[in-house]
């Protein structure tokens, strides 16, 4: 599965800016509910991108000890995939690890700081946002 | 009419151990977010609160938690292992995996209530070095080193009252279990000694358009060229040029799959099949779980026959280009 080529086309052109500013404040918005227990000074001060590879864009943030906040590149770690498979390791569809030993996901740049991103993903329980979920939206998200 | 061993599947997170449980494992087994276990990775592993939510869900489902506190004491922190254990006791777990004899000795006199499973770790290989455990720490089960061949493995099984744990499915390494000190030469730490074969904060993935290199501590230790799969960065799974020629000098990445004779595994009456990776992800224990599930349930039939559906779906998540019965199956001993 790939972008349609026109969309691409499109969403290539845009800044990175505004979506970054919508990650970091869904991130604020829903890191005491996901996170309760995480203080995230592992993440402060530095950097993560995460970029998307069939666009050649991607999003840059950080930690500033108090909220999830935009970031430059270079970034301390970056994450590099297709938007597809992102959003089947956000699903759960399949282990990153998958992705890696096939050659969709590289991660490069400080290795430890990327797998402890990973490692948190892995251990957000997401239950708690998708209860204010409609039903059948939810059956969609969930595996 | 041998008993249908127990699947053991690994979770390095509360929404893995869940998933297992949801997908039929038996027993789960988990870490602290220490070097008292060997998939001591950052952000990995169970904090207490996650730990006791778990224990209490798998219970709800009539599952048991194993806790792996399978590293070896070292010198002066003896203190932190023996705290895990501890742990492990107040929190409710059903067993403790462990491989250090001080410890297992620790754990028999301070917690005998504990049930103590022998770590592969242990490196117990003969059925005299399994009963000594038995007789002197009370060890009730243990896991077998991958190492056997299955005619072993029975061999072992008869001559023992401890119940025997045999790996079913996971990636497999140099099988020096519990003696390899290998990464040590690359980075001064090794699974022993530090819980983790390439600790992350050496490990450099270096990619160079469709290239990538592996680094261990700046040491190259693998080079993956467009779209051939990679394996995890440790020094047994490195080509290296010996004598002129590059190549998997001491093992290619490679997963162990044992579908094909868990008939026979059944029949010499093997208590338990455990699944590697608790380093894994949610999305790989609850793939795994299922398929191991439905295949241990459908081997005790006479018409038993691996689905093509299992193998594809235990290929999809193996490491390397094969898998193999590894040891199990070897013709030369």
């Amino acid at each position: 599965m790939s972008l349609p080529r026109p969309l691409a086309t499109v969403l290539s052109r845009l800044p990175e800016a505004p979506p970054t500013l919508l990650l970091v404040t869904a991130l604020n918005l829903l890191r005491r509910r996901l996170w309760p227990e995480d203080d995230f000074a592992w993440l402060t001060g530095r950097r993560v991108r995460m970029e998307i590879s069939d666009l050649g864009r991607g999003v840059t943030f950080s930690f500033d000890g108090r909220h999830f906040v935009l970031a430059s590149q270079p970034a301390d770690v970056v994450f590099s995939a297709s938007l597809a498979d992102y959003w089947i390791i956000a699903r759960r569809q399949e282990d990153p690890d998958t992705l890696f030993f096939q050659r969709r996901l590289t991660i490069a740049g400080d290795t430890e700081l990327g797998l402890q991103l990973k490692n948190l993903m892995d251990a957000t329980d997401f239950e708690p946002l998708l209860q204010h979920l409609p039903q059948g939206l939810r059956s969609r998200l969930v595996i | 009419m041998p008993r249908k061993p127990q699947l053991i599947c690994p979770a390095g997170s509360l929404p893995a151990l869940k998933a297992a449980v949801d997908r039929g494992a038996d027993a789960v087994y988990v870490g602290f977010k220490n070097a008292t276990n060997a998939r001591n990775f950052a952000g990995l592993n169970f904090t207490d609160q996650q730990l006791a939510e778990g224990i209490a869900y798998a219970h709800r489902h009539g599952r048991e938690i194993l806790i792996a506190i399978n590293t070896y004491a070292q010198a002066g922190r003896v203190a932190e292992w023996r705290k895990s254990v501890d742990r492990a006791a107040e929190i409710g777990a059903d067993a403790v995996i462990l491989a250090d004899f001080g410890l297992l000795s620790y754990a028999y006199q301070t917690h005998p209530q504990l049930r103590r499973h022998l770590s592969v770790q242990g490196s117990a290989t003969n059925f005299a070095a399994i009963n000594m455990a038995h007789e002197c720490f009370g060890v009730s089960r243990a896991v077998l080193p991958r190492v056997l061949t299955l005619p072993q493995v029975e061999y072992v099984i008869k001559n023992t009252p401890v119940e025997i744990e045999v790996f079913g499915f996971g990636s497999l390494c140099v099988m020096a279990e519990g003696r390899c000190i290998l990464s040590s030469y690359a980075t001064g730490q090794s699974p022993n000694t530090h819980g983790v074969c390439s600790p992350a904060g050496f490990v450099r993935w270096e990619p160079e358009g469709q290239r990538m290199r592996t680094r261990l501590n700046d040491i190259l230790i693998d080079q993956f060229e467009a779209g051939e799969p990679a394996g995890y960065p440790t020094l047994c799974k490195g080509r290296f040029e010996v004598e002129g020629d590059t190549y998997y000098a001491l093992e290619e990445p490679t997963s162990l799959n044992t579908l094909s004779i868990l008939p026979e595994l059944i029949k010499i009456g093997v208590s338990a099949i455990k699944v590697e990776g608790r380093q894994r992800s949610p999305a790989y224990t609850a793939e795994v779980t299922a398929t191991l599930r439905a295949a241990i349930d459908a081997a005790g039939d006479a018409h038993y026959s691996v689905k093509p559906a299992w193998q594809d779906a235990l290929t999809k998540v193996s490491e390397g280009h094969q898998q193999t019965l590894g040891a199990y199956s070897r013709p030369w001993r």
